[in-house]
């Protein structure tokens, strides 16, 4: 059973943080990064050759997470493959004990270090979606083949409440819901006026009482990496006072201040209704999860039974 | 339309290195239209293919001819008349049209000047732009007239995705998300709600076929 | 005198002793002083050398013209057209400056140099006769076009 959704189901706030495959064949480094995370998170997010980058796959680095007694969920994107190596991998995740998927479009490959190849593009995140609770729920693949054992996924999706046009997003998150989204991670977030402006507009819709929206969260390393983000990666809102903040503060303490931030966001996250936990992405910063956990009174995360 | 560009000058002078008597062959259709291969395009690369060879001191002989239609055989027919004189064809039609006056004249070796891109439209003088990739299964009115398959480089049917900023696409800033535009035309005809449902996944074998895609009229046979 | 000219020009071809630049000059009827008796007594001075094509705007110029001429039998080829914000027709000036411009593109992706491929927009309203003669000036330093007169090795 998915610890994920154990903890959510019993109505407490889950955290959730996010671990990188190395950009190569060794197990190891997935290793090291769950041993930072351990016990400071209840699931851990794998991503899917993010970035449009060759990685060791997320459904490999699953499997070791798996082998070292963690929860791991599997970040798929339909980007690389097909209706059938998707379904594929889904019965063959369940198969290894993985027991959380998040669905997502991918990036475009030509951000990554193979921008030639063919982008798959079969089906998009929400069809998929779909997919997958056709799969868990009814037992039989797209078309209605019966399987001969169905998956057992807890299934999520993304949601970015920074991304144009606003007033659609909502829109596109109850269509995530339909379709068959457990659980929503968002974006991380800075912004956070305009962040519950999104869900103040999902809880009208009565979106938050249908899904686990986790809000995600990103520790700051640098006023330079903060600038970097505002002004070249899509779907993210930095206001710039978060950014006169972290250049106002000396470079050897930027790190400090970048985590001072985030553990505030999230103390701010905590009052806004609807949100059911956090998910912690602190990309090759995994060392960063457990202070912020902490300082933020996550601590300690339940202990987890693998079944 | 078709639309292409003309292969770079080098590329197309190594192709035609090995012969001394060529047909440059222009057709007055999707490819004059993008200013690639029509009669003036023929032209020009032609006296262009000569000058090259007159500066290398090479023998070269290279006629012009343009047809109305380069893929259509009817139109390619009468060029039996004078093929016997040249020992190879450089055709600037688009792909289909080479390949038809390959298998018109099986004997010929024939040589493509262009680079065969896309099906789209002419937005503005000198400017194409795709819209649309023959997929067989037309969804324009789902969308407003906006085809998400073409036009979204993720080809999302139920989008947008998250990369979409300032109505632009995150590929290149200069591209329009293909999902504002559909949002933007669904409001202009309150026919926003379409997008609340989800939109089933796309039945992609009738854009591979089995095999090169073909289509019989037995009412229009001879 | 052969071998003198070769070094001083850097040309490697062989040359007539006597042997001038032909120029093809195409311009826009509304330049100054060419009319037919201008351009009779132009041709007459200036002999082989010159070719005139007037044309009723310069807009009219197709860069296959440009690729003609040197094709058939000029070292260079020119075009003036009226200034700038003057033309006759309101673009035409500014339509032939694009076909110059994608002509000389294509005589230099074949080894020949731009420059004998030009445009002058006449800013001074200069005559023909004049314009002519600073163009035969401009052009005076480049090698007899490779494509009527091949390297013999």
């Amino acid at each position: 059973m998915s610890q994920l959704k154990k903890i959510l189901d019993k109505g407490d706030l889950a955290v959730t943080a996010e671990c990188g495959p190395p950009k190569g064949a060794d197990p190891e480094a997935i290793f090291k990064k769950a041993e930072l995370l351990r016990g400071k998170a209840d699931a851990i997010n794998v991503t899917d050759n993010q970035t449009a980058t060759v990685r060791m796959s997320s459904l490999a680095a699953c499997g070791l997470l798996i082998s070292a007694g963690l929860d791991p969920v599997l970040q798929v994107v339909v980007r690389d493959r097909n209706r059938i190596a998707l379904q594929s991998d889904i019965l063959g995740a369940s198969a290894m004990g993985i027991r959380n998927v998040l669905c997502l479009s991918g990036d475009h490959q030509s951000f990554g270090n193979q921008p030639q190849t063919m982008g798959v593009f079969d089906l998009d995140s929400i069809q998929f979606i779909q997919v997958v609770k056709t799969m868990r729920d009814e037992g039989t693949i797209w078309g209605g083949e019966p399987l001969t054992k169905s998956p057992e996924l807890f299934i999520g999706a993304v949601a970015n409440p920074f991304a144009d046009p606003l007033g659609f997003r909502p829109v596109r998150l109850a269509k995530k819901i339909r379709a068959g989204a457990d659980f929503i991670q968002t974006q991380c977030v800075y912004n956070l006026d305009r962040f519950e402006e999104w869900m103040n507009m999902a809880r009208e819709r009565g979106l938050t009482e249908q899904v686990n929206i986790l809000a995600g969260v990103t520790p700051l390393k640098s006023s330079n990496m903060a600038k970097y983000m505002k002004k070249r990666v899509s779907g993210i809102d930095i206001p710039d006072e978060l950014i006169k903040r972290m250049e106002e503060t000396p470079k050897n303490r930027q790190r400090e201040t970048g985590i001072n931030i985030c553990v505030e966001t999230i103390q701010r996250l905590k009052e806004i209704q609807g949100i059911r936990g956090f998910h912690i992405m602190a990309i090759e910063w995994e060392e960063a999860v457990g202070e912020i956990v902490g300082r933020a009174g996550l601590l300690p995360r339940p202990s987890f039974d693998q079944d | 339309m078709i639309t292409a560009e003309q292969k770079p000058i080098d590329e197309i002078r190594e192709m035609i290195a090995p012969y001394k008597r060529i047909l440059a062959l222009g057709c007055g259709s999707c490819v004059a239209e993008c200013a690639a291969g029509g009669e003036k395009e023929t032209a020009m690369l032609a006296s262009t293919l000569r000058m090259a060879a007159k500066i290398d001191g090479r023998d070269l002989l290279i006629h012009e001819k343009t047809v109305d239609r380069q893929c259509v055989k009817d139109f390619i027919l009468p060029l039996d008349d004078i093929i016997d004189q040249y020992d190879a064809v450089l055709s600037l039609g688009c792909g289909a049209g080479v390949q038809a006056v390959a298998e018109i004249f099986p004997d010929v070796p024939i040589m493509p000047a262009l680079n065969t891109e896309f099906i789209g439209e002419t937005r503005d003088q000198g400017y194409w732009v795709e819209n649309c990739v023959g997929c067989g299964d037309c969804v324009l009115y789902d969308f407003g007239g906006i085809c998400p398959l073409t036009r979204c480089s993720k080809r999302l049917l139920n989008g947008p995705c998250g990369g979409s900023r300032d109505g632009k696409c995150e590929v290149d800033p200069e591209v329009p998300c293909a999902w504002q535009l559909i949002i933007e035309r669904l409001s202009k005809f309150n026919a926003l709600d379409r997008l609340e449902k989800i939109y089933q996944p796309k039945d992609w074998s009738m854009k591979q076929g089995l095999g090169p895609r073909n289509i019989i009229r037995e009412d229009q046979q001879r | 005198m052969k071998s003198a000219l070769k070094l001083e020009t850097g040309c490697n071809h062989d040359m007539d002793e006597n042997r001038e630049q032909k120029l093809a000059l195409f311009y826009c009827e509304r330049t100054p002083e060419s009319s037919e008796q201008d351009k009779q007594s132009l041709e007459k001075k200036y002999g082989n050398s010159i070719r005139l094509f007037p044309i009723p705007c310069s807009g009219r110029i197709e860069s296959l013209h440009l690729l003609r001429a040197l094709e058939e039998f000029a070292d260079a080829a020119y075009l003036i057209t009226c200034p700038e914000g003057e033309c006759r027709y309101f673009e035409g000036n500014l339509r032939a400056k694009k076909r110059v411009q994608k002509a000389q593109e294509i005589i230099k992706s074949i080894g020949l140099e731009g420059e004998r491929i030009g445009i002058v927009m006449n800013e001074h309203t200069k005559s023909l006769a004049r314009q002519a003669e600073e163009i035969m000036g401009s052009i005076s330093h480049l090698c007899p076009s490779p494509v009527l007169h091949p390297h013999r090795s």
